[in-house]
């Protein structure tokens, strides 16, 4: 789950809109469908849809819904974007999340909790709760035994790479299929805490979230950022060579996109948007990235778009209220995917439209400079 | 599509943005809505002879694509009468006992509609306060006959609901205050007959309910009438308690107290005669089905497709939105539903050349603007046993699309649904709009409520809804035909799979007994096909309430007098429990702006 939990703070709409006027003076009359065309709903069936990303060769989508009658989590599935046939490739046992197919291979990667022996038990417990027809609110619990798995579609076998307590979810093959990047939270785990510390686990175990980096094997894991704050949602550049992220603040409301080396290396901020910014994608071009954001409404998630060095001003996508996020280009860089709630209801479906790049090129072109300001 | 929802207000740009590859074979969508739509038939008001060409075209299109009568049938029409309106043929009371007075003016006493023709001698009457009875289900106690025997009596009810009552409890009340709902409780009770007046706390106080257009083909198994406040108050009167006049008891009533009862009225007797001259006429369903052609015995052999042809005439049903100048003129139904009704045939041509394993029904109905009388009656006395049916899948003004957004409506009477709307939208690449409701004012209602599994596709509304501008040239047939595409695949998939869809039943949102419920008039015109958090206003009534408190097409009501409005249900019964006369707040959206006005309800008659 790239995803995060939004707590309905009122206090910060004011944070979230600083600035909020300026974008909208600079922004000439553009519209959504100056960008996207022919937008589709490609997802209907369970409650809920999401995190599709496309295979090498665009052919394929893996992405992750609620719509197994008998696990009331999000499970894995693929899905053919020619036949629409789709598969379930995850066990079916506990939570699942965040999958990724590996390039030029047989592998997808996820997450996954079906290793945890209470799983089941929580499984059913959760599938009793529902059936009573009560509902609590959407919220990602960060399930400390969530590991990272591979699976091997032609064969059916199931590897783990990740074993340290905490959550790793979050991660993606580089385009040459020889990195996988990723989120965890084991540092919480992995030593003492002080009171202070403990305390923040308890409250938020995010706060404790950084980007590491494994060899595809699952060998060589390694710490990238060591900042309190949540740190995720990684993926690589398209020439492999760096890892954007978003990184947000110890108050868990703001969040900005930044770049990286592969060893942790010139950290460099891409955005300084006043409010959560997050889920960045690189367009194939390797021109921008997209990313969502709240700048225009606490919990009105609308797609931006930013040059990969940060100079100018993100470039506004969407205009549909509601949540639209996690969007991702399809590997010719002529769609675009996202998860958005704009099918109605409050639960998020996948949706895909026709990328307009030369317009974002040129809307890029025209973007104000960015104003820096101390974060 | 039938006029309970009450639309209009989108500008149409171009689609053409979103135009897919040409098909292979040429589409004859087209071909089918200019035919329907020209002025030679008239607006195919149901039992007209527009609607009997526009059968004729029907069904040599049928012949055409190779489609058969129904087994046993010669051939593709199939009758139904219907009431095309109704009139008091001399209704009259007598009131007998202490007092001997007879009114038969029609000022005084009106047969209700759906009243059942009747001649009742001496009988005793009781007064049963609002005559409401509150289901069990609903967990919240009001039963107006708790205390009263009124078996082979007549009963006197209050019109509406208790005026005075708290917000909430008038909303639960409002929806069981229907006239027919109340009447259904009368007979219920064993009550022969139920004489209504509206108390002087009440809206249109003392004054006669107006013969409403009702359907029915008979009465509803009681006499009803309504009576005016005059022979009320004699009955009243003839108590000789002054804590028993009518005013009396309204008020006694009035706050939903349950302990106030009605009462006996024992030195008062009615006679009655009711007598309701309902016109009949004859429309015509059309139907024919493609056999089978691959040796099988899938269970549940047959599947449905079928769109309304029906459209007003010239407007005379009295659902028309025709401005004042265009009063009168043909109604031409291009969107509603020549394009379904297009669809059902391109669909059926398509799979008329290829293999099937189920046996494929072209259903084309009559009477759907009346009130889905056609697909009542055929479900009523179906052709092919209901049981027998795999799925029905409908089509109901498909010919406007824009920004290539596509309703799928009923979703949740079947699970199947959602898999095969996903898996053909992998090709057809709508911008799917998916609403489970069943309940949709169009004949697929007509399916669910006989456990058919059923799907209804819709484009969304427009500024021609209902008017004579509703014509063939405004029809956007590029996407017409990916509809056509969309379904056909959807309908091929359910006919081939072994298994037919399991039917899921959706509780109904609303009770549809509390129409009656608003009797106040607003003057809004609720745009129902686009979702919204609030009411969307797809156009204000002339000089009616909402245009005298400013608001106007585009507006979204997100509050009424204290209550949030999420959604038309909450809508309705915001309108419940408003007072006519008095000005209710209004907090409503206009672009990001967030407004506020009075509004003053008017009566609706």
């Amino acid at each position: 789950m790239r995803s995060l939990h939004v707590a309905a703070a009122v206090a910060c709409l004011a944070v979230a809109q600083l600035g909020a006027a300026a974008l909208q003076q600079a922004a000439p009359a553009l519209q959504e469908r100056d960008f996207l065309s022919r937008t589709r709903r490609i997802t209907v069936e369970g409650r809920r849809s999401g995190e599709g990303y496309y295979s090498a060769d665009g052919k394929r989508m893996v992405f992750q819904s609620e719509r197994d009658p008998a696990n009331p989590w999000y499970q894995i599935f693929t899905l053919d974007l020619t036949s629409g046939d789709v598969k379930k490739i995850s066990p079916g046992i506990g939570k699942t999340t965040c999958a990724f197919f590996r390039p030029n291979s047989d592998e997808v990667l996820f997450s996954s909790t079906h290793l945890d022996p209470k799983s089941k038990q929580y499984q059913d417990e959760e599938l009793a709760f529902r059936a009573s027809g009560k509902q609590r609110r959407y919220s990602w619990d960060y399930d400390p035994e969530m590991d990272i798995f591979v699976l091997n579609e032609k064969t059916g076998a199931l590897k783990q790479l990740t074993t340290a307590k905490g959550y790793d979810a979050e991660s993606a093959y580089s385009p040459d299929g020889q990195w996988i990047v990723f989120t965890s939270m084991r540092d919480a785990y992995s030593r003492p805490l002080n009171p202070t510390e403990k305390n923040a686990l308890e409250k938020d175990p995010s706060l404790f979230a950084d980007i590491y980096i494994m060899k595809a094997d699952g060998t060589g894991q390694r710490r990238l950022t060591t900042e309190l704050g949540y740190d995720g949602g990684p993926f690589f550049t398209q020439d492999s060579q760096r890892i954007v992220w978003r990184h947000f603040d110890e108050s868990g409301l703001l969040a900005d996109i930044w770049t990286m080396t592969l060893d942790g290396k010139d950290m460099r901020q891409v955005t300084t948007f006043g409010s959560m910014s997050w889920s960045p994608y690189q367009h194939p071009s390797g021109e921008y990235f997209i990313f969502s954001s709240n700048k225009l409404g606490f919990e009105n998630f609308e797609l931006f778009i930013v040059d990969t060095a940060g100079t100018k001003e993100p470039v506004r996508i969407t205009y549909t209220d509601g949540f639209d996020s996690l969007p991702v280009f399809s590997p010719d860089g002529t769609q675009l995917s996202w998860t958005s709630t704009r099918g109605g209801g409050q639960e998020g479906q996948i949706f895909l439209a026709q990328w307009n790049h030369q317009k974002a090129m040129e809307a890029l072109k025209n973007a104000p400079l960015r104003i820096v300001n101390t974060r | 599509m039938k006029r309970a929802l009450l639309i209009a207000g989108f500008v149409a740009y171009s689609a053409s943005l979103y135009a897919q590859a040409p098909a292979a074979v040429a589409s004859r969508t087209k071909v089918h809505v200019t035919t329907l739509a020209s002025d030679q038939l008239e607006g195919r008001l149901s039992g007209s002879v527009g609607e009997q060409r526009a059968s004729a075209y029907i069904v040599s299109e049928l012949q055409r694509i190779g489609a058969k009568p129904l087994p046993g049938q010669a051939g593709y029409t199939v009758p139904f009468e219907f009431t095309a309106g109704s009139k008091d043929g001399g209704s009259w009371v007598r009131l007998g006992g202490r007092l001997t007075q007879r009114f038969d003016q029609r000022a005084e006493v009106q047969a209700l509609s759906f009243s059942d023709n009747v001649d009742l001698g001496d009988t005793p009457v009781v007064f049963a306060g609002y005559g409401i009875v509150v289901p069990d289900s609903q967990g919240f106690a009001y039963d107006s006959y708790a205390t009263l025997d009124v078996k082979d009596k007549v009963v006197v009810v209050l019109r509406y609901f208790p005026e005075e009552a708290e917000t909430k409890t008038k909303a639960i009340l409002a929806r069981y205050a229907d006239l027919r709902y109340k009447a259904m409780a009368a007979r219920q009770h064993g009550a022969k007959a139920i004489l209504v007046v509206a108390g002087p706390n009440s809206p249109n106080a003392g004054e006669i309910i107006p013969m409403t257009f009702d359907t029915a083909l008979a009465g509803s198994g009681i006499a009803a009438a309504s009576i005016s406040s005059r022979v009320a108050d004699a009955m009243f009167g003839a108590l000789g308690d002054p804590a028993k006049t009518l005013k009396a008891a309204q008020a006694a009533l009035d706050d939903a107290n349950p302990h106030a009862t009605g009462f006996a009225m024992p030195d008062v007797t009615v006679t009655l005669h009711t007598d309701v001259i309902r016109e009949k006429r004859t429309g015509h369903n059309v139907i024919g089905y493609l056999p089978a052609t691959l040796r099988s015995s899938l269970p549940k052999p047959w599947v449905g497709i079928g769109a309304h042809y029906d459209h007003l005439g010239h407007g005379e049903s009295g659902s028309s939105l025709a401005e004042k100048a265009d009063m009168g003129k043909v109604h031409h139904g291009a969107d509603d539903n020549a394009s379904g009704t297009a669809a059902v045939l391109a669909v059926g041509e398509r799979l008329a050349a290829q293999p099937r394993a189920r046996h494929i029904l072209l259903q084309f109905w009559s009477g759907e603007e009346l009130g889905l009388i056609g697909s009542t009656a055929y479900v009523n006395a179906p052709a092919v046993p209901l049981d027998q049916m795999a799925a029905y899948v409908n089509f109901d003004m498909v010919g406007r699309m824009v920004d290539n957004k596509l309703s799928v409506q009923a979703t949740g009477s079947s699970p199947v649904w959602a898999r095969l709307i996903e898996q053909a939208n992998i090709a057809a690449g709508f911008d799917l709009q998916i609403q489970q409701d069943p309940y949709q004012p169009t004949d697929v209602a007509s399916f669910n409520q006989a456990s058919v599994p059923c799907i209804n596709f819709f484009t969304g509304t427009h500024v021609d809804y209902h008017k004579p501008s509703d014509t063939a040239d405004k029809v956007n047939y590029e996407d017409l035909d990916r509809v056509v595409d969309f379904a056909a695949a959807i309908v091929k998939r359910v006919g081939d799979a072994p298994e037919p869809p399991q039917f899921t039943k959706v509780d109904q949102k609303t009770d549809t007994a509390g129409r009656a419920g608003v009797r106040l008039f607003t003057g809004t015109i609720p745009d129902y096909s686009t979702e919204v958090k609030g009411l969307l206003l797809s156009g204000v009534i002339g000089g009616g309430p909402a245009e005298q408190a400013g608001l106007a097409k585009g507006d979204i009501i997100i509050e009424i007098a204290g209550q949030t409005i999420a959604n038309i249900y909450d809508y309705t019964y915001a309108l419940e429990v408003l007072k006519i006369g008095q000005p209710a707040k209004v907090i409503y959206l206009r672009g990001t702006e967030r407004k506020e006005t009075s509004l003053t309800p008017a009566a609706r008659k």
